[in-house]
């Protein structure tokens, strides 16, 4: 690990003297162009170690990065893929995965179609989360964008119909619909937090299948939206009690050693969302209702059933945040951003909330390197199945109801 | 006190170079481009990569100038962004497989040269500029 970050720093701190050079070369006379980024972070913690990193010791455990090829092969056809990698405390571990890789065809302004594996879109920011010089955050909302569960919407492989369509007058709606299998993870969140009830998952993905409509309004710099997304879970494990740190299955019994399986009677997002930027000014909100109501249940090692049942949940999230670029150089923000694990619970419980109030100031260095110093003022810290930070075996004495982190990430992109 | 001169200084250079309008440059394309006017949506299209042909039919290609008061002042006039926004905005396209970044180059003289050799190019330098071998298009 401290062999990787050296490495990561001797390059970032070379990185200056590459950055004029863009990478463009031709194939048989077709340009092909080459773009490439790479983030670190730094984050300390008051009390609750935050994404499974050490952060009440201070993490520099907070690494990402991706590097794309692609050619516009015809006036219409192009084609593209990207690799990426992280590693965020115990996410991703340095894995690298074919983040998209795709053939696009655009027919008409109106009509294109995409097949492969495609960045799923969903609300503002979905298929853009991990670029951090994109966005004035060091960390995304958490509430709608989680960093931890980032693989349950980030991409399909399948297929898109898109486009653009001119309504004079009105604006321009601009429409999305796709369908395709959701990868899996074995390195994300969900399966990370589900150890703390000691169920350790081999498998856990899917069909989705959704839709986004935005508008870009015919005031200027007004966008609205809407997605809906439609997922299709399968998934499977197994039980080892022994290393539970919530007594979640041991209270209802199970019996250890069970194999688990489990799939969705239904897993829906609704997501709504408002974007206004003119000038130096970013407005943002977005709202996303998630139903979902799985079927989960337990066999012996010989797959007999013993024990199964369901489990729903109605969770809500949202976020405001309001941006404003200072200079060329600096840019200041902040967002409120709210979770709620199931809305017909009691929200004021810590258990059932994730709030975080954050601040602040982006630096751009110069267009290739940016660097972010962001504090965080967060509430509540949800259960071992609704994560968003937060995770019971890296808090052995407990989970506190507050916490005060400080982020400082730094990135550059060419 | 160098901290609120070098403020001001930033503030001023910001304004400065913001004060062209869209008077002050003209939208070029290649011959090859069939049409003589180009409406601002049309143009914003082009240049927001959600447009591919203008009325005749033919593919367009945007080019783009690196930074100066006349790409300012193009950005803002005419797709409603700040350069740092449009920026962020092709990256968007670029890093999920939606986009080429287009092309850019650095003076008034290598955007002409480069619109006039290549078919379905679309560019924009400063009024005062030299155009030879492209046409102006008129925006409505």
């Amino acid at each position: 690990m401290r062999t990787k970050i050296i490495v990561l720093a001797v390059a970032l701190s070379s990185a200056p003297g590459l950055l004029h050079a863009q990478f463009d070369f031709r194939v048989d006379n077709r340009d092909v162009q080459v773009h490439s980024f790479v983030s670190q972070g730094f984050a300390y913690s008051n009390e609750n170690n935050y994404m499974t990193m050490d952060t009440s010791a201070g993490s520099f455990a907070m690494t990402d990065g991706a590097a794309n090829i692609s050619s516009q092969i015809t006036d219409n056809l192009r084609v593209g893929a990207q690799v990426y990698v992280r590693n965020i405390g115990e996410i991703g571990k340095w894995h690298p995965e074919l983040d998209w890789a795709l053939v696009d065809y655009k027919l008409r302004d109106w009509l294109g179609f995409r097949a492969g594996k495609v960045k799923t879109v969903l609300g503002l920011h979905n298929d853009t989360q991990d670029m951090e010089f994109l966005q004035t955050w060091a960390l995304m909302p958490q509430s709608i964008y989680p960093s931890d569960l980032r693989s349950s919407t980030i991409a399909h492989v399948g297929g898109d119909i898109y486009g653009d369509i001119r309504a004079k007058k009105l604006g321009t709606f601009s429409y999305t619909v796709y369908a395709g299998q959701r990868p899996q993870d074995p390195f994300g969140g969900y399966v990370l937090g589900l150890a703390a009830i000691g169920l350790n998952m081999s498998s856990y993905g899917g069909w989705q299948e959704g839709q986004d409509l935005r508008w870009k309004t015919p005031v200027t710099g007004l966008v609205l939206g809407a997605s809906l997304m439609n997922q299709h879970i399968t998934g499977g494990g197994s039980l080892t009690l022994s290393t539970a740190v919530d007594p979640f299955l041991i209270d209802m019994s199970v019996p250890d050693h069970s194999q688990e399986r489990e799939h969705s009677l239904k897993d829906d997002y609704y997501q709504y969302y408002v974007q206004y930027a003119r000038g130096g000014l970013q407005l943002e909100g977005e709202y996303r209702r998630e139903y979902r109501n799985e079927w989960v249940g337990y066999y012996t090692s010989a797959m007999q059933p013993e024990f199964n049942f369901l489990v729903e949940s109605n969770s809500l999230s949202w976020y405001g945040s309001a941006a404003y670029r200072v200079t060329k150089w600096l840019e200041l923000g902040t967002y409120s951003s709210w979770f709620v694990f199931d809305s017909r619970q009691d929200w004021s419980l810590p258990t059932n909330h994730v709030r975080d109030e954050a601040v602040t100031a982006r630096f751009d260095l110069n267009l290739h390197w940016d660097l972010k110093v962001e504090g965080h003022f967060v509430n509540g810290y949800g259960r071992f199945d609704s994560l968003r930070g937060f995770y019971e075996e890296d808090n052995p004495q407990g989970l506190r109801p507050s916490t005060t982190m400080l982020v400082v990430r730094t990135g550059f992109n060419l | 006190m160098k901290y609120l001169r070098f403020l001001f200084a930033s503030l001023l250079g910001a304004f400065a170079a913001s004060s062209l309008s869209a008077a002050d440059l003209k939208v070029i394309a290649n011959p090859s481009v069939g049409v003589s006017s180009v409406s601002v949506e049309d143009l914003k299209g082009v240049f927001l990569a959600t447009k591919m042909s203008l009325g005749d039919g033919s593919h367009v290609e945007p080019v783009l100038e690196k930074d100066g008061p006349v790409h300012e002042a193009f950005v803002k006039e005419f797709l409603g962004k700040t350069d740092a926004a449009l920026q962020t905005y092709y990256r968007s396209l670029v890093f999920t497989g939606k986009a080429s970044m287009p092309k850019t180059l650095g003076a008034d003289a290598d955007i002409v040269a480069y619109v006039a050799k290549t078919k379905g190019a679309i560019g924009y330098v400063g009024s005062g500029a030299t155009i030879v071998g492209v046409k102006t298009l008129e925006v409505k």
